[in-house]
């Protein structure tokens, strides 16, 4: 009934497992005099929850404070994380990593000593402890925080060890390579071929059948890139045009920032697509032909061309990565701002305004996809950052597909994984500069059409926040590499078990995997079956699931020739383009980077006496009954408290139950008791019992 | 009759040149005429009701289209409300019309609910009132209830704007005679219409015998009496006819200052503590009088200080709280927030949105409040003591901090007949000046605060933070914050019971639903909306154990020592003041603002689901209960509740605009500059279907 009102993400009361010999045996009387036994019998007992490669480096006793109900357990320090063992419970080997107990040292953003009752010291690594704690504070980058009163009585020396070792070990732990060595023991544990739950597009097979659900029928998968020497930062294997050769992809490419061109990201079922590339890499000279091969890969056989300036009106990288700070800074729990001054606070972070201006600005983008046949071409410089999120968000408010469990989990895997997002750049892992959780501010997106639409997604908040804090979770490559090549060079070394990609890149026959790679996607290696049947919304509306969509199959519009209307959308506006590509027959455009034509001059005020409308060609088409309008007024946009307050539990508290889970209980309960009194039931009892491997590991 | 024709638009139509005012001459409107079929739209009136003064070929604005586009029709002025006549009702879907308001239409504005008019002349706008030398080519109204209509007068006959507009201005903005309010013809024509509902039971505490039953639900009458001495409103006008006092107090008291400064019984806690107020005596220069009134409290707190009365602890509202006008200016700052006249306002206000808010301090003022209800509670429920509050008239912020006190504590208060009976006691018979306060006659903008609607939005505050615990919803609110301006309830027209009781007794008037009236709930929707505004869960939720007998002595403890523990929704109840907790009621503030439609979404969207299940459970259980009595009576099929298949907006019930086909989200200023519409025909021609390639 509680989800998540306790400051966790989830509500399941912790396992009240029998008392193990470990833990409660020993009373405080005899405390110092076992510590010797009582240290080798714990070591022993917590090394059951290790993973292999991972090492104690110090514990101590305390009590979990700050949630209800306060634990006694106790506080251990690894070189891959900080956790709280509650006396008593037990690590499962399913779970070898706890979605609530666990903190991952990269995770760790503050730490805090408290002694007496207002010393309290910001402890940064490599600052001396003046003082033995009694009371530590973690704050995760996550917005998780674990609080721990130490237990008294001849045992402060442990509490001292263990927060040097935090301090020492997160000093040591910003280097992704340190969890080199460690592998999770689930993998050991599986026996036989066994499918990821979302299929990883890494062989060729996954984006045929991916090509072929969406029905894609002018593109084809292009293998240009096995051995990754058009762009390591590209996947494999990607979608272009059924009539462009390999080679003419591969020298196209090379006129694109980091050789990233156009691909094709979606294929809406009305006839239009949706493709994603990089800038013009304006440097380069290319020839007639490369330019042709560009052009019909952009054109990608229809005649209308909307190139969107990605980055336009959004914000740059290093805007969100200081909104997301200000924003984490806000909500602590010492935050210094006033009640009553709040929300001028929270609007300062701009965070808000940041999701507002990529909702608006995927919507815009969704309507052009939607409403007519043509192609639609995100553009940004890197193409790895924007252009995923506006991809993936255009997705989920146009096709009903990506709003399932799977479909969402794919379209991650695809346009961010796949796709080569810069993970562990962006989530700061590496130490780098160019930190921005851009992943971050994409979930908070999501979650935003999750409130403002409960009928249509038929994963949960809960499922989003696991997500959220699986990024920083260094238990699968999924998010813990840059690149597609590196996660496919390191695979091998990451993890013993799976498969080692050599030199020749082989393909491997699919289904004959012995050990296959895990994901993020493999949910139970963090999260118990209890709380992965909290991924589902309770109130997904299953008539607007997938099957009772049924797409209009618009005829299509083929022409040939030369593109015949180029448009740049940009400001909320569309203008007409002379050209498609910068290198033609203007020198004078060259100099402008990766943008091309001066930009509009639009202010707000003229935009008021514009007519709205599309042009008459492109029709009046009724929007498909499949998509979403986000609205994205400043009253509309709230914030996600479940998430970002986490650390502050007195204002968690309370929050209420979603209610239609507590009737969702009533009835599978009532029908249950009427299953046992009557052999056969009535047909329409729609409610079978869930298992949770089925919820992510549907077949495809 | 009527110039009725839709105008301009979609996209297949010549794109209209972007102005500010229409670009549509007469001529074409007669084109489009022919066009549209032609149906008859009468203005329904109610009984009493008189048609004061119409216009034709007036433009409603579409005020999603930033003033482009629009619909011609009639509009009228009656002595109830204005209504605009021209809409094309059979365009809305069974659906829709099936959670019509029966009293106010989508193009209606009672009288009352008229806030401020504008006219634009020139392209500039200005308040109107009295007299005008000149008439508007334009007029802008603003609604109590946030909504904005824009008509164009500009093909209108001059004699027509003149009368209309005069008249509109007259009935609305003039000072009125309160027996000139609409109210009494309705009830004289109305007469026969006094069907009462027997299934509800809202105590209206006109009786004795009212006030008898809630001190014996509360524990109240060991040490509290219920009193006739007022009956007939022989001692005082602000008092009602009966009302509640500590049980030694001599009647000779009341009477002394007519009323003022005797404690009045509003509630008792299970714990024997009660919530008293009283109304400040007179303020006396004279120093005889002074000592006369010193002693007469003297004598009154001698009273309730002795034991069995607990230690009085006594809030002074006038002095160190909130004071009417802060509320006044906050609620006047925080509405213009929602009152847009064009989409581009909105959009300019759009960023600096949390600011804004911040700068009107509505919300801060809800804090405020929610946060002394909570002392006062905990006064209450852990230190055992009496509160006594202390107000001018007893009218105002004592209603409010009182009735929130209760909604808080008594989980009676939570359900709808005891939130009815709640409004009935602490405001109805309290004596709050809903006349006044409304400005329902026009007569003083200063006496225009508003308390009531404050007090609805802390509720709402109470019911967005644990809705299990409350048995309607927040639509439930929103309707009634809307029946303040209907004058077709007696409810909220009067200053007192005694004003209401000479104005309608002695005129001998009986009104409809006068036994019901607190809440138009019955009577304003059809039935089918009951299920938005009845919470569906409220009741459901299983007793958690509470165990909250401990005691803290300060507010903070208090509050966190409750937020700590689980919510029993049956029990004491409180509200989350933190700074992210306090939000803007989103449903009464932009539900007529198109762009925060969100089309398919909303809490709206899960309903059908909701019921859908509760229909399957109470189904279920149904089975199990004929299986345990083992006897087969077959049991009627559940009617089905909310079928609907069209995806509602977030804006249901209230208002009803739809983007029924595409709604061009995009501003696409650059269409135009690609040359004439000619080439753009031409180029469409050429396209060739080649299917499937």
């Amino acid at each position: 009934m509680w989800w998540g009102g306790r400051g966790q993400s989830f509500n399941i009361a912790p396992q009240k497992a029998e008392p193990d010999m470990g833990l409660s045996g020993p009373k405080p009387v005899q405390r110092t005099g076992m510590l010797e036994s009582r240290s080798c019998q714990l070591g022993s007992h917590l090394a059951l929850g290790c993973l292999p490669g991972e090492q104690i480096l110090a514990w101590a006793p305390g009590v979990r404070k700050g949630l209800e109900p306060e634990l006694p357990g106790t506080l251990i320090c690894t070189n891959l994380r900080v956790t709280f063992q509650p006396r008593g419970w037990q690590r499962s080997q399913e779970t070898p990593l706890s979605s609530e107990y666990d903190f991952v040292l990269v995770n760790i953003g503050r730490l805090e000593a408290v002694s007496g009752l207002s010393r309290v010291q910001l402890l940064r690594p490599g600052s001396p402890l003046k003082f033995t704690p009694e009371e530590i504070l973690i704050h995760g980058r996550d917005f998780r925080l674990l609080r721990v009163a130490f237990e008294a009585g001849g045992l402060e020396p442990q509490a001292f060890q263990v927060t040097m070792a935090i301090v020492r070990a997160r000093a040591q732990s910003s280097q992704a390579q340190q969890y080199a060595g460690i592998s999770l023991s689930k993998a050991g544990q599986s026996s036989g071929p066994r499918k990821p739950p979302v299929p990883l597009l890494e062989t060729s097979e996954d984006w045929e059948t991916e090509r072929k659900k969406q029905g894609a029928g002018s593109w084809r998968v292009s293998p240009v890139n096995e051995r990754f020497d058009v762009a390591t930062s590209l996947p494999r294997y990607f979608w272009v045009p059924k009539r462009t050769l390999d080679s003419e992809v591969r020298r196209a490419f090379g006129h694109f920032h980091q050789g990233r061109g156009p691909r094709l990201s979606w294929h809406h079922p009305g006839g239009s697509d949706l493709l994603r590339c990089g800038g013009f890499y304006t440097a380069s000279d290319p020839n007639k032909e490369d330019i042709r091969a560009v052009e019909s890969m952009l054109q990608a056989g229809h005649s209308d061309v909307v190139l969107v300036d990605t980055v336009d009106e959004l914000p740059s990288l290093t805007d969100v990565q200081l909104a997301h700070l200000k924003l984490r800074a806000l909500c602590l729990p010492d935050s210094s701002a006033a009640e009553e001054k709040w929300l001028s606070a929270l609007e300062g972070t701009r965070w808000l305004d940041y999701v507002r201006s990529c909702l608006r600005k995927a919507s815009d983008i969704s309507v052009l996809v939607t409403s007519r046949v043509r192609s639609v071409v995100l553009q940004e410089r890197g193409d790895r950052d924007f252009n995923g999120l506006l991809s993936s968000l255009v997705q989920l408010l146009s096709a009903p597909e990506a709003r399932t469990l799977l479909g969402f989990q794919s379209l991650v895997q695809r346009e961010w994984v796949a796709a080569g997002h810069p993970f562990l750049t962006r989530l700061g892992v590496t130490g780098a500069s160019e930190e921005a959780p851009v992943f971050l501010l994409f979930l908070d997106c999501v979650w935003q059409l999750l409130q403002q639409f409960p009928a249509e997604f038929e994963f949960s908040e809960f499922f989003l926040l696991a997500l959220h804090d699986s990024a920083r979770v260094p238990d699968t490559l999924t998010f813990l590499r840059d690149t597609p090549w590196e996660r496919a060079k390191q695979s091998g070394q990451f993890n013993s078990y799976t498969q080692i990609y050599t030199a020749g890149y082989s393909q491997l026959p699919a289904g004959n995997s012995v050990n296959p790679q895990l994901s993020v996607w493999d949910w139970d290696l963090r999260y118990s079956s209890e709380q992965i049947l909290q991924f589902h919304n309770p109130g997904y509306d299953p008539e607007h699931c997938p099957d009772s969509w049924l797409p209009r199959q618009q005829p299509n519009f083929m022409v040939s020739g030369p593109p015949s209307s180029v448009w740049l959308f940009s400001r909320g506006a569309l203008t007409p383009l002379n050209q498609l590509c910068p290198w033609r027959d203007s020198p004078s455009l060259l100099a402008v980077s990766s943008r091309w034509l001066p930009r509009p001059a639009i202010s707000s005020e003229s935009l008021a006496d514009q007519e709205w409308g599309l042009p008459s060609h492109w029709g009046a088409c009724p929007l498909p009954p499949g998509l979403l309008l986000p609205g994205y007024l400043g009253p509309q946009i709230r914030l996600w408290r479940r998430c970002y307050l986490r650390g502050r539990p007195e204002v968690q508290k309370g929050l209420s139950a979603p209610t239609i889970s507590g009737l969702q209980d009533e009835l599978s309960h009532l029908q249950e008791l009427l299953r046992k009194w009557t052999p056969r039931i009535s047909p329409e009892d729609h409610s079978e019992k869930r298992d949770p491997n089925t919820i992510v590991s549907q077949s495809r | 009759m009527l110039g009725k024709g839709v105008v301009g638009g979609g996209g297949g139509t010549k794109a209209p040149k972007p102005s500010f005012v229409s670009y549509v001459r007469p001529e074409e409107i007669h084109t489009n005429e022919k066009e549209v079929t032609e149906k008859e739209v009468t203005l329904h009136l109610l009984p009493g009701e008189q048609l004061l003064c119409e216009a034709s070929t007036v433009l409603k604005y579409v005020q999603e289209d930033s003033c482009q586009r629009g619909i011609y029709g009639k509009l009228v002025c009656t002595d109830f409300k204005i209504a605009f006549l021209g809409d094309d009702e059979s365009a809305l879907d069974n659906d829709e019309t099936q959670f019509k308001n029966k009293v106010i239409g989508e193009n209606d504005i009672t009288l009352h609910c008229v806030d401020q008019i504008y006219g634009v002349f020139d392209e500039k706008k200005k308040p109107l009132f009295g007299q005008l030398k000149k008439y508007p080519e334009k007029l802008i109204i603003h609604c109590k209830d946030l909504r904005v209509f824009h008509f164009g007068l500009r093909y209108t006959k001059e004699e027509e704007v003149k009368r209309i507009v005069s008249g509109i201005i007259h009935h609305t903005q003039a000072p009125k005679l309160l027996k000139r309010l609409f109210l009494f013809s309705y009830a004289s024509a109305a007469q026969n219409n006094t069907a009462t509902d027997p299934k509800n039971h809202t105590v209206m505490f006109d009786t004795l015998k009212d006030w008898c039953w809630e001190l014996e639900r509360t524990k109240g009458n060991v040490k509290y009496k219920a009193v006739s001495v007022n009956e007939g409103y022989k001692v005082g006008e602000r008092l009602p006819a009966f009302f509640v006092v500590p049980t030694p107090l001599p009647e000779e008291d009341v009477r002394c200052f007519q009323g003022r400064g005797i404690p009045i019984w509003c509630w008792s806690c299970h714990n024997g503590c009660a919530l008293l107020k009283m109304s400040a005596l007179p303020k006396e220069q004279d120093d005889g009088l002074l000592q006369v009134q010193k002693s007469f409290l003297d004598g009154i707190y001698k009273t309730i200080h002795r034991p069995p009365y607990e230690i009085v602890k006594t809030e002074d509202l006038s002095s160190n709280f909130l004071s009417l006008q802060d509320i006044q200016t906050a609620y006047s700052k925080f509405k213009q927030l929602f009152l847009i006249d064009n989409s581009t306002e909105f959009w300019d206000t759009d960023i600096k949105w949390f600011s804004l808010l911040e700068s009107s301090s509505w919300l801060d003022i809800i804090r405020r409040c929610l946060k002394k209800a909570i002392e006062i509670t905990e006064c209450l429920e852990a230190q055992n003591m009496n509160v006594l509050l202390l107000e001018e008239n007893a009218s105002d912020l004592c209603c409010l901090l009182s009735s929130l006190v209760q909604v808080m504590m008594d989980p009676h208060c939570r359900t709808r007949v005891g939130f009815q009976s709640l409004v009935q006691k602490e405001w109805i018979m309290g004596g709050h000046c809903f006349l006044d306060r409304c400005n329902h006659l026009r007569q003083s903008d200063k006496e225009e605060v508003p308390v009531f609607l404050l007090f609805l939005d802390c509720v709402w505050q109470l019911v967005h933070q644990h809705p299990p615990a409350f048995d309607f919803t927040e639509t439930y609110l929103t309707v009634l914050s809307d029946s303040l301006y209907l004058p077709i309830f007696s409810t909220f027209f009067f200053n007192s019971p005694h004003q209401k009781y000479i104005n309608m007794h002695q005129r001998q008037l009986s009104l409809p639903l006068t036994q019901s009236k607190s809440s138009p709930k019955r009577g304003f929707f059809r039935e089918e909306t009951d299920h938005l505004i009845k919470n569906l869960l409220g009741r459901r939720i299983s007793k958690l154990i509470n165990s909250s007998d401990e005691l803290q002595d300060n507010f903070r403890e208090f509050y966190e020592s409750w937020h700590s523990k689980p919510t029993d929704y049956h029990g004491l109840l409180l509200p989350h003041i933190e700074g992210p907790e306090i939000k803007v009621w989103a449903q009464r503030y932009l539900r007529w603002i198109p762009e925060a439609q969100i089309l398919g979404g909303g809490r709206v969207a899960t309903m059908s689901k909701l019921l859908e299940m509760m229909e399957e459970v109470e189904h279920l259980q149904e089975k199990i209960d004929e299986r345990h009595h083992s006897q087969g009576a077959l049991l009627a099929e559940a009617p089905p509740l909310l079928r609907s298949s069209a995806r509602l907006s977030s804006l249901f019930p209230f208002a009803l605009l739809q983007r029924h086909s595409s709604k061009p989200v995009l501003p696409t200023s650059g269409w135009k500059a690609l040359g004439d519409e000619d080439d753009l025909a031409k180029r469409e021609d050429e396209f060739v279907d080649l299917g499937d390639v």
